[in-house]
C-alpha cells in the first residue's frame, strides 16, 4: 500500500482522526508555548514559575487558571511547557532507539548465523531486566536530568524494534524480488537499504507510534518516582509527584486538591491515547484481518 | 521437547553472565568513591580507615576491570551486595525482608490479569464488530494509555479518600499488632497465606482488602495488553479450516469457541507471557510506591531517590535473576501446552 | 431414475453482500442426488461449486453470505428453513463433509481419536469407551495401519494422505446418508489421490451412501461419478450422466474442459484450454455468462440468458447454440485452437 493511501485512510477513520486532532492540539501548544505561557526568565523557560513559597496547593484562580500545586508551582505553565518536554522525550527517544533497533535487527537477520546469534543473545540480556527497573538504575547512576533520562530510555528500548525488524527482514529476505536483486549483482548495502527496509518499514512505524506514548509514560514515571526531571522542571510526571501528598484532600472534602492530580494526569493520558489510537488505526489499515 | 528445554537451560548461564556484566558496567560508570559503597557490608568496616584513598586501595577499586568484576561476582555469588543506606541494612537482608510482599502482590495479580484479559479478548472476538466488541476495544486502548501512577492515585483518591473502602499498606494497624504478637507464626510472610495457616481469617480478609486496589491498578493495564493479543489470535483461529470441520461435525457454537478455538488461540498468548511478567514486575515499583507496600519495588524506588547505589544495583540484579527463572518456566510450559513442540 | 430423491436442490441462490457489491456466487442452481449415487460437480475455481455444498450444510459465513432463495429438500424437510440448532443434528450425522486441505482441517491440539470420538458421542449418544472402540474401527476401515496406536496421535504426526483418511473416518463415523467431498484429493500427491478415490468408492458401496463430489478435475469426475453437473459462474450449464458427458458434451464450456485434459492415448501436440478467465462475479456479462470466452457466441448470446433445457433424454444444457456445436463436432472441427475462433 502506498503512503498516500495510508494517510488518506487514517484521516477517514474517525478513531485515528480523533487521535490526530489531539496530537495537532498538543503540537500547537508546544510550538506556541512562549506565547501561551510566557516564561518569566527567557533563559530558563522550562523552570516553572512559583506563585509563592507556601507548600499548600491553591485552587484555580484568575492568575493561575489551573491553580498551583505543592510549592506554588503554576500548573498551567507546567502543562504547556511540559508538552514540549513530552514531545522532546518522545521524538528523541523513539527516533534514536528505532534507528538503533532497525540497524541491529537488519544486520542480525541479513547476515544470520553467528552474528545473528550474538546479537540476539545481547538483545535477550538487555530484555531480561524490566524496562522501568533498568531505567531507574541507569538514571540513578547517571544522575538526575532530562538528558540522562533520555539516554537511559534509549539504552533499554531498542530491543523490541530490533526483534521486530529482524523477523520482518527474515521474511522479506526470502522474497523473490530480493533474490532477483542479488542475482542481478546488487551489492549488500543497496539490497539492504533499497529493498528490505522499504518493504518492512510499516510495522516499525506502527510500533514507533505506540512507543511514543509508552516512552513518555516511562519518562514521567521516573520523574514521579523522583529520579527523572530536577525539581521545578516543566514535566508532567513531576507535577503528579507534587500531587501525591494531597490526594486525600482535607477533613470533610477529600477532593479538595483534585486539580493537582487530574489536570496533569489528563494531559499525559490524552497524549498517550492519541498516539495509541493512531497506531491502532494504522495497524488495522495495514493488517485488515486483525481488525 | 527435551532438546527444546535443554536449549533453554544451556542459554541460561550466558544470560546470567550477560546480566551481571550489564549491572557491573553500570557500577563501573561510577567514580571509585561511589563504587566503594557497593563493597561495604557494614558501615562499621569504614571505621579505622585513615582516609577514603586507603579504602579504595583496600578494596582494589583502581585494579583493572576484570579483576574488579571477579571480586564483585565472588561477592554476588555469596549474596553479598553491599550495604543499603536507604534500608539501613545489608542489601540481601533488605530484599529478603521485602520479598514476600512483592510475591504476594504478584501472585494475586497474575490470576485476575490473565483470566480477565483472556475472557475479555474472547468475548470481543466472538462478538466481532458488535457493540460489546467496540466497548472492549475502547477499554483496551484507554487502559493501555493510562499511566499506572495516575490511575493508582485516582483509585486511592476515590476508594480511600472519598469512600474509605480500600486503604493503602498491606494490613490495618490492629492486624499488624496481631501479626507481630507471639501467638502468630509467620510461615511465609505472605499475609493471606499466613492468616490461613494460623486459622486467623480476620487477617486473611484484611490482607485481601488491602490487595484489591493495587491488583486493580495493575490489572487495568495488563488486561488491555492480553485482551488485544487474545482477540486478534481468536479472530485468526476462528477462520481456520479445523473450525469449519468442527462446524461440519455438528458441534454447538460454544463448544467450537471454547474447546476448539480458545486453546489454539492461547498458544501464541503464552509466548508473550514472558514479556508480560517483565512488565508486571516493573509495574510493581509504581504500585508498591503508591499504595505503600513494603516490597522489592518500593525498595528500588526509595533506593534510587536516595542515591543508594548498592540498593539499586542489588535490587536490579535480584529482579533480573528472578525473572530469568520465571521466563524459563514460561518457555517450558509453552512446550507442554503445544503438542507440536511437546512431541518434537 | 424413478427412485426417491435423497436431496433435491431447487433454484438455490446464495449471495454475498460485500463492500464492493453483491456477489451472486450461486445464482439459481437445480440438481438432485439419488440414494447410493455419486453426483460430481465440476467447474473452475469461483464458479460457486463450493458455495453450493456449504449452502447444503448451511455453513455459509453470514454475514456476508446469505441463502437468498430456493429450497434444499432432504428427508422431506427444507434445510434452508431449519434453525441452526436443527441443522446441527443433521451435520456430521445425516450429511458429512470433508475438505480440500487435510493439513489444516484437523485441530492441531487434539488427537485424531479425540476428534472422531467427539462426533460419535455427539450424534450417537454412546459412552466414551464405546465411542473410542468405534473410532478405532473406523480408522481401520479407512485403511490406517495400527489404528489402536494412531488413534492417540496428533494430526501433525500423520502424512497428508493419512489425515485425509482420518477426515473420511470422522465423516463416516455416524453413517451419513450423504457425504460431501469438496476437492478431497486436490492437495494430495497423484498416487495418494487414486488411493483416496478408490477408498471412497469402496466405502460408498459398503455404506450405501451418496456422495457429492466437488472438483475442478474431470479425471476425478470420470473416476467416481454417476452423474455430473458442470457449473459456470454460479449456474449449472450442463447436467447429465457421466458417460454421456464424456462422449457427447453439448456445452462449449464442457467441450473446452474436456480438451484441457491431456490424453495418453492420443498424440496431441498442444493442450487446448479455454482462453480468458471466469468473469468477476461483481461484473457478470449480459446474456449468456460464458459469452466472454465462448468461440460460438453471437447475437442472442449477448442479450438473453439461455435456459437449462433438455437437449436429449436425461441431458440438460444451458446454451443457445448447442445444436450448431453438434454440427461442428460432426464435421470433426475444433472450436478452440490457439485461442482462435473457428466458426
Amino acid at each position: 500500500m502506498e503512503w498516500q493511501e495510508v494517510i488518506k485512510r487514517l484521516l477517514q477513520n474517525k478513531v485515528s482522526l480523533f487521535g490526530i486532532l489531539i496530537i495537532l492540539f498538543f503540537i500547537i501548544v508546544a510550538v506556541f508555548a512562549p506565547y501561551i505561557a510566557p516564561p518569566r526568565d527567557a533563559d530558563e523557560p522550562y523552570l516553572i514559575p512559583r506563585g509563592g513559597w507556601s507548600i499548600q496547593p491553591q485552587p484555580p484562580n484568575e492568575e493561575y487558571i489551573f491553580g498551583t500545586t505543592e510549592g506554588q508551582y503554576d500548573i498551567f505553565y507546567g502543562i504547556v511547557w511540559g508538552t514540549r518536554t513530552a514531545f522532546r522525550i518522545g521524538l528523541v527517544v523513539v527516533g534514536i532507539s528505532s534507528f538503533i533497533g532497525i540497524s541491529v535487527g537488519t544486520i542480525a537477520a541479513y547476515y544470520g548465523g553467528f552474528i545473528d546469534e550474538i546479537i540476539m543473545r545481547i538483545t535477550d540480556i538487555f530484555m531480561s531486566i524490566p524496562f522501568i527497573i533498568a531505567t531507574i538504575v541507569f538514571v540513578t547512576i547517571l544522575g538526575q536530568g532530562i538528558g540522562n533520562v533520555m539516554i537511559a530510555l534509549i539504552t533499554f528500548s531498542w530491543m523490541s524494534t530490533a526483534r521486530l525488524m529482524r523477523s520482518q527482514v527474515l521474511s522479506v529476505k526470502e522474497d523473490e524480488f530480493v533474490q532477483a536483486a542479488v542475482a542481478l549483482g546488487a551489492n549488500d548495502f543497496r539490497i539492504i537499504f533499497k529493498h528490505i527496509i522499504l518493504n518492512t518499514i510499516f510495522p516499525v512505524v506502527i510500533q514507533a507510534s505506540m512507543r511514543m506514548g509508552s516512552m513518555v509514560i516511562t519518562a514521567s514515571t521516573l520523574s514521579f518516582l523522583g529520579v527523572g526531571a530536577p525539581e521545578g522542571y516543566a514535566d508532567w510526571g513531576q507535577m503528579i509527584s507534587f500531587a501525591r501528598n494531597w490526594i486525600l484532600g482535607v477533613e470533610g472534602n477529600p477532593l479538595n486538591y483534585w486539580y493537582t492530580l487530574v489536570i496533569p494526569g489528563a494531559a499525559i493520558t490524552l497524549f498517550c491515547l492519541s498516539w495509541n489510537l493512531i497506531g491502532d488505526a494504522f495497524r488495522d489499515i495495514l493488517d485488515p484481518k486483525l481488525n | 521437547m527435551i532438546s527444546y528445554i535443554a536449549r533453554r537451560f544451556l542459554i541460561l548461564p550466558v544470560i546470567l553472565f550477560g546480566v551481571t556484566m550489564l549491572i557491573f558496567s553500570m557500577i563501573m560508570m561510577l567514580g571509585p568513591y561511589q563504587r566503594l559503597s557497593t563493597y561495604i557490608k557494614d558501615p562499621a568496616q569504614l571505621k579505622g580507615a585513615e582516609d577514603i584513598d586507603q579504602l579504595v586501595e583496600k578494596f582494589g577499586l583502581d585494579d583493572p576491570w576484570y579483576e574488579q568484576y571477579g571480586r564483585w561476582i565472588g561477592g554476588v555469588v555469596k549474596g553479598d551486595f553491599g550495604w543499603s543506606e536507604s534500608a539501613g541494612a545489608p542489601v540481601t537482608k533488605a530484599i529478603a525482608d521485602r520479598f514476600p510482599a512483592t510475591i504476594e502482590l504478584a501472585l494475586f495479580s497474575l490470576i485476575p490479569v490473565i483470566l480477565g484479559g483472556i475472557i475479555l479478548g474472547v468475548l470481543s472476538a466472538v462478538n466481532h464488530n458488535k457493540t460489546l466488541d467496540h466497548i472492549i476495544r475502547i477499554f483496551a486502548v484507554v487502559g493501555w494509555s493510562f499511566p499506572s501512577f495516575v490511575f493508582g492515585l485516582l483509585v486511592l483518591m476515590i476508594f480511600y479518600g472519598v469512600l474509605g473502602w480500600l486503604p493503602p499498606g498491606r494490613l490495618s494497624n490492629w492486624a499488624y499488632e496481631i501479626i507481630r504478637s507471639t501467638d502468630f507464626v509467620s510461615y511465609t510472610g505472605l499475609y493471606v497465606l499466613d492468616g490461613i495457616l494460623n486459622l486467623n481469617f480476620k487477617i486473611v480478609v484484611d490482607a485481601l482488602r488491602h490487595l484489591i486496589a493495587p491488583v486493580f491498578t495493575i490489572s487495568i493495564l495488563w488486561w488491555a495488553f492480553i485482551l488485544r493479543i487474545t482477540r486478534s489470535n481468536m479472530l485468526e483461529t476462528l477462520k481456520k479450516d479445523y473450525i469449519r470441520t468442527a462446524r461440519a461435525k455438528g458441534l454447538a457454537e460454544n463448544i467450537i469457541v471454547y474447546k476448539h478455538a480458545v486453546r489454539n488461540a492461547l498458544i501464541p498468548v503464552v509466548t508473550v507471557a514472558g514479556q508480560m511478567v517483565l512488565g508486571l514486575a516493573g509495574g510493581l515499583v509504581i504500585v508498591e510506591t503508591i499504595f505503600n507496600i513494603r516490597g522489592l519495588g518500593q525498595f528500588m524506588a526509595n533506593a534510587a531517590q536516595q542515591l543508594d547505589y548498592p540498593g539499586v544495583l542489588g535490587g536490579a540484579l535480584y529482579y533480573g535473576f528472578f525473572l530469568i527463572l520465571i521466563n524459563l518456566f514460561v518457555d517450558v510450559s509453552y512446550a507442554v501446552i503445544d503438542p507440536r513442540i511437546r512431541l518434537e | 431414475m424413478s427412485e426417491e430423491k435423497l436431496v433435491e436442490v431447487k433454484n438455490l441462490k446464495t449471495y454475498f453482500y460485500t463492500e464492493e457489491g453483491v456477489v451472486k456466487a450461486v445464482d439459481g442452481v437445480d440438481y438432485e442426488i439419488y440414494p447410493g449415487e455419486t453426483l460430481g460437480i465440476v467447474g473452475e475455481s469461483g464458479c460457486g461449486k463450493s458455495v453450493t455444498s456449504l449452502s447444503i450444510m448451511r455453513l455459509v459465513e453470514s454475514p456476508p453470505g446469505r441463502i437468498e432463495a430456493g429450497e434444499i429438500i432432504f428427508g422431506g424437510k427444507d434445510l434452508t428453513k431449519l434453525s441452526q440448532k436443527e441443522m446441527r443434528k443433521i451435520r456430521g450425522n445425516d450429511i458429512s463433509m470433508i475438505f480440500q486441505e487435510p493439513m489444516t482441517s484437523l485441530n492441531p491440539v487434539y488427537t485424531v481419536g479425540d476428534q472422531i470420538i467427539e462426533a460419535i458421542i455427539l450424534h450417537k449418544k454412546v459412552k466414551r469407551k464405546e465411542a473410542r472402540r468405534q473410532a478405532v474401527e473406523m480408522l481401520e476401515k479407512v485403511g490406517i495401519p495400527l489404528p489402536e496406536q494412531r488413534v492417540d496421535e496428533y494430526p501433525h504426526q500423520l502424512s497428508g494422505g493419512m489425515r485425509q483418511r482420518v477426515m473420511i473416518a470422522m465423516a463416516l463415523s455416524c453413517d451419513p446418508k450423504l457425504l460431501i467431498a469438496d476437492e478431497p484429493t486436490t492437495a494430495l500427491d497423484v498416487t495418494i489421490q487414486a488411493q483416496i478415490l478408490e477408498l471412497m468408492n469402496d466405502l460408498k458401496a459398503s455404506y450405501g451412501m451418496s456422495i457429492m463430489m466437488i472438483t475442478h478435475d474431470l479425471g476425478v469426475i470420470a473416476e467416481v461419478s454417476d452423474r455430473v453437473a458442470v457449473m459456470y459462474a454460479g449456474k449449472v450449464v450442463e447436467y447429465t450422466d457421466v458417460d454421456t458427458l464424456f462422449e457427447d458434451p453439448k456445452h462449449p464450456y464442457t467441450w473446452g474442459l474436456m480438451n484441457s485434459i491431456p490424453k495418453l492415448d492420443k498424440d496431441v501436440d498442444r493442450l487446448e484450454a479455454i482462453p480468458g478467465s471466469v468473469p468477476s462475479p461483481l461484473n457478470f456479462p449480459e446474456g449468456c455468462k460464458f459469452n466472454t470466452r465462448c468461440p460460438l457466441a453471437e447475437g442472442k448470446c449477448f442479450t438473453d440468458e439461455p435456459p437449462l433445457e433438455a437437449a436429449a433424454e436425461g441431458h440438460k444444457v444451458r446454451c443457445w447454440r448447442y445444436e450448431d456445436l453438434e454440427k461442428i463436432k460432426l464435421r470433426g472441427e475444433r472450436i478452440y485452437a490457439d485461442g482462435g475462433v473457428d466458426k
